[in-house]
Formats: structure tokens, sequence, C-alpha cells
């Protein structure tokens, strides 16, 4: 099982980061959350979510998945132009995976507090 | 006070550069609970030096449903009185995890400077090299200065520098709801802007109680009458204004929420991209992140189509003035012509109307939204609506989503808050807080 995201549905409101934040640290805080709502480009209005796994990165962006897997260095694009990632979003690969909020009585908590239903949990590995 | 709190109030006096910092005392808390019930307090004390507090509630920043809410409280120079403004977007929950809870902004800086909030840390920077410029451009300056873009700010324009009372405090790139002209009150602090960026913790004095509590709170809320309903052009329909939801909904691209807070009440225009696009736009300015649904709707009735008042509403927070001002102004010079509009904001001087809201901001609409709250006579909104306000003050809750969600009673927000700070707080002081903060 994974969590699935669909960030077309996502608003944003990062409830799915603080809820997870608090399964890590029993506290109110964002820092070792592994699901984060992806807010760099503000003025562009585009918006998605990221999630780390074991063994990979979960970028969940409006036009689709992409799945970057953990260590494996990144191949150029088409323009030959490697992809760079947002400053906010680097801090990610130091955080703890998910682990579906192993223990919880609630079950993966970003889900059941996702306001949208854009957060879901899906059969099948990374 | 060691819960749901960074237990700090701290004091900046730009003029001396100092900086310290008090405790958030239990007593004080149990006298004034929190957010505008303390900044008003702090207001009064420190009230011979002019002083600009900021603040936020006991819940901002948890996992109760709106908790998004920071509050600036000051003298508003329209009115000469104690105001209270809102702001919402990630900026309350960003100056909950800074450290502090409540910052009071003393003195006149002798050149302009920012003040950069930031884990537990205040530092007061030159801003001279930003001074002059628009607000977008000062929040760029900010974001890559620091390194991160996450970075909230509460900024001004040229027209607060310029002594405006028409300015207005814009956080990041967007308005805010501030209708006092406490931007005029940055300009004169020669204080560009307030920088947020927190990575502190909150603890909880039941956190599975609290938690379990949210949730149960949350799985209600999301029954209610809001259900299925989105944006701005929503928040139209539920004020009686279906022709505006209309004339609006062509130029939507997304809308988004405030620091969790269920409904979006945020409304992104694209304006020089068409708004069905779903990936990354190539224009580094697409648009505007419309967040104030009453100053759009005074400029539809200024006869401007929705792109026009979005690319008003833009230019208005680029220059940081209040959009509301400017739409009061068109109206009364006929003016329809955006460009027009756009090319007069810096020379716009005078007197606008001063809004029926008591000390709290008109960015809320004034009337039940999507709900009636069981207030039936329209004629008992008023009074409805500025308790309702003073709550939403008091303990960090997003104010228009107040409006909309009655599940959210006075009585469950201090069964939260007690919860969380393991006080006993009740309906007898929050009344009183109330009574204060209204009159």
């Amino acid at each position: 099982m994974r969590i699935d995201v669909d960030a077309l549905k996502c608003i944003g409101c990062m409830a799915c980061e603080m809820a997870c934040g608090y399964h890590k640290d029993d506290a109110f805080a964002l820092l070792s959350s592994c699901i984060v709502v992806y807010r760099a480009r503000e003025k562009k209005d585009y918006f998605g979510v990221v999630i780390k796994e074991e063994e990979s990165l979960i970028i969940a962006r409006p036009e689709g998945l992409e799945i970057k897997r953990i260590g494996v260095a990144e191949e150029p694009d088409s323009s030959g132009q490697k992809r760079e990632a947002d400053a906010s979003a680097k801090p990610m690969l130091l955080r703890e995976p998910c682990d579906l909020c192993s223990g919880m009585k609630y079950g993966p908590m970003c889900v059941k507090i996702c306001p949208v239903g854009a957060i879901s949990i899906v059969e099948g590995g990374e | 006070m060691d819960y749901l709190s960074s237990n700090k109030i701290l004091i900046v006096n730009l003029e001396s550069g100092e900086i310290t910092e008090d405790e958030l005392d239990d007593e004080l808390v149990s006298n004034r609970i929190g957010g505008v019930g303390v900044t008003s307090f702090l207001y009064d004390t420190y009230k011979d030096k002019d002083p600009i507090v900021l603040g936020t509630g006991l819940l901002t920043g948890t996992l109760f449903p709106g908790s998004a809410l920071g509050i600036i409280s000051a003298k508003s120079p329209k009115t000469g009185e104690i105001a209270h403004s809102p702001f919402t977007l990630k900026a309350g929950m960003e100056l909950k995890f800074t450290g502090f809870d409540y910052v009071v902004v003393l003195g006149q800086a002798g050149k302009p400077v920012f003040l950069w909030l930031h884990d537990g840390v205040a530092d007061i920077q030159d801003a001279s090299e930003i001074w002059g410029s628009d607000v977008w451009k000062t929040t760029d300056h900010i974001r890559r200065g620091m390194g991160d873009d996450l970075i909230q700010t509460l900024a001004i324009g040229p027209a607060a520098e310029s002594g405006s009372e028409l300015a207005q405090i814009c956080i990041n790139y967007w308005g805010s709801g501030d209708c006092w002209g406490f931007g005029k009150l940055f300009g004169e602090k020669n204080l560009k802007a307030i920088a947020l960026r927190g990575m502190g913790l909150l603890e909880i004095s039941e956190p599975e109680d609290f938690v379990d509590q949210c949730f149960e709170i949350f799985e209600n809320i999301n029954k209610g009458s809001f259900q299925g309903k989105a944006g701005i052009q929503d928040i139209f329909s539920a004020m009686g204004e279906n022709d505006a939801s209309e004339w609006l909904l062509p130029s939507v691209h997304r809308n988004s929420a405030c620091y969790n807070t269920p409904y979006p009440t945020n409304t992104f225009l694209y304006l020089d991209e068409d708004p069905k696009t779903v990936a990354e736009p190539a224009a580094p300015e697409p648009g505007f992140l419309v967040t104030d649904p009453c100053a759009l709707l005074e400029l539809k009735r200024c006869g401007l189509s929705a792109k026009e008042a979005g690319s008003v509403m833009r230019a208005c927070a680029r220059y940081g003035i209040n959009p509301t001002a400017v739409a009061e102004f068109c109206a009364r010079s006929g003016e329809k012509s955006m460009e027009n509009i756009e090319k007069s904001l810096k020379d716009l001087k005078g007197t606008i109307s001063i809004p029926d809201c008591g000390r709290f901001s008109c960015w809320a609409p004034g009337k039940p939204l999507f709900s009636n709250f069981d207030v039936s006579d329209t004629s008992e909104y008023g009074v409805w609506w500025k308790r309702r306000q003073a709550v939403a003050y008091i303990f960090g809750v997003h104010p228009i989503f107040a409006n909309m969600a009655p599940e959210l009673s006075e009585e469950l927000m201090l069964q939260m808050v007690n919860k969380g700070t393991g006080l006993e707080l009740d309906q007898e002081i929050l009344d009183k807080v109330i009574e204060d903060v209204c009159n």
C-alpha cells in the first residue's frame, strides 16, 4: 500500500503536512513531515504535494505523478537541462519516509484529514 | 504558557534597535485568552509608544479546522482608534512557528529596515535596497536573499512609503484584510516588511484527546453546508451575488486554501494565460490570487470585467494600496478604464467611507455564508457578525471560514483551548474579552 495524491484536487491547505508532523513529533510541527505541500511557485499558482517514501520521492504535480528514485542520478530532460529542485524541497531527503502512520489508530492521517479527498491509499508498493 | 504557545512576547524597538523578550504568562492568557484579546492588551500597555502589535490565537497553527489566523492591532490612521486586521494564507501559521506568540513593534527606524523573524530569532535587517520597490519585488528580494521561497511576508509598497492612508499591508504578493491603513504605519516606522519563517514546535497538554477531537470536528464540518463549494465564486453565490459568480468563473484557474482551512477561500485568476492551463505556465507572473471577495465585488460594480478587475487588484497589490478604496474612488469618478485606474493609483488622495464593522476588518462578508447560524432576521446580522469576528480573532480562526462553519461554536473553541493548554477558561471570561475587544 502507498499514498496516492490527486494534485488537481489539492487546495494546498497543508492539513496533511501538519497531521503527518503530529504523527512524527507528538506535537504540532512541520519539520519532520514526510508529506509536504509543494508551494514554492506561488506567483504561478502551481502547487502539488511531495511524499518521501523509503526509496522514492513521489511528486504529485497538477499534470500527473512523477516518481524519483532516491540516490539515482537524474537524467537531463529533452532540452539537455537537469530540472532544478526548489530550495525548499531539498530538506525532504533528510526526513523519515512515510510509514503509513504505523501505530496510529486513525490509519494514514493525511488521508483522513484531507478536506477535498485529494489523498488516498492505493494497493501496491513503490 | 507551556502549551499551544512558544511562551514568548517579542518587543522590538526600531529606534534603538533593542530587542527583548517577555514570557507569555498563564495569568495573561487566563484573563485575555489570546489573539486579539492579548494584542489589544499589549496595545494598551505600550499605547504611548505608537505600537504595532502582531499576534496569533491559541488555536492558530494547530489541527483545529480554520486555524490560519494572525492579527495586526494598531491605531488606524483612518479612525484614530485601535483596530484589528487579519492576516491569513500561510502567514498566520508561520508567525506562530517563528517562536513568538506576539510581536510588539515600537519606534521609528532611522533608515529603512525589515524585521526577520525565524526559529526563535528576531533580526532587524537593512531594507535600503528595497525601499521604493513594489510589494512583489520586495517579497522576491527577501526570499531570494534568504534562499527560501516559503518565507511569508507582510510587506508595504510605494503607497505606504508616500504616507497614503489608503495603503495596505500585503501578504507575499497578494492583498490582505488591512482596510485600516496599517500600511501607512509601517511606512512611518521605515518598516518595509516583516518576514516570517519558523520551524518551531507546539506542545499540546492532552495531545491524543486534542487531535481526536480535531478529527471529529473536521468530520462534522465536512458534512456541512459548504461541501462541494469552493472559491470566491461560490462565496459570491452565498452572498446572493449569483451574477458575480458567473462573471468570475471564466477567469478562474484554481482555488486554494489558507492554512488548515477546509474551504478554499482564495481564487487565482489567470490574466495572461489560459485559465484551463494545468501544467506549470511559462509566464512568470500569469495572474493574481484574489483573497478579498468584497473588493473584487466592488470593482465588478464599477463595470469592469473579471479579468480587468483581477488586473486592477494585481496593480493594487504591487503598489500596496487597498483595492476597496480604489473601487470607491472609481465609483465616485465613474472611471471604467482598467488602464486609467491602474495609472491613477499613485495619485489617489482623499478619504473613503469607513464601513460599520467595529474594530474588525470588513474583509469578511457581513453575513453568514452557506448557513444561517440560526440568525433569521437580517437586521441582526451586524451584531452577529461582530461577535463572530471577535471570537475568530480571539482564537485564531480564519474570519471568513468562521462565517461558514456554525459547527465551530464558542463552547467548542473554549473546550479545545482548554484541552490543548490545560487551562480552565470559561464562557464568562470569553464574554468579558469579547465585550472588551468590541468596545
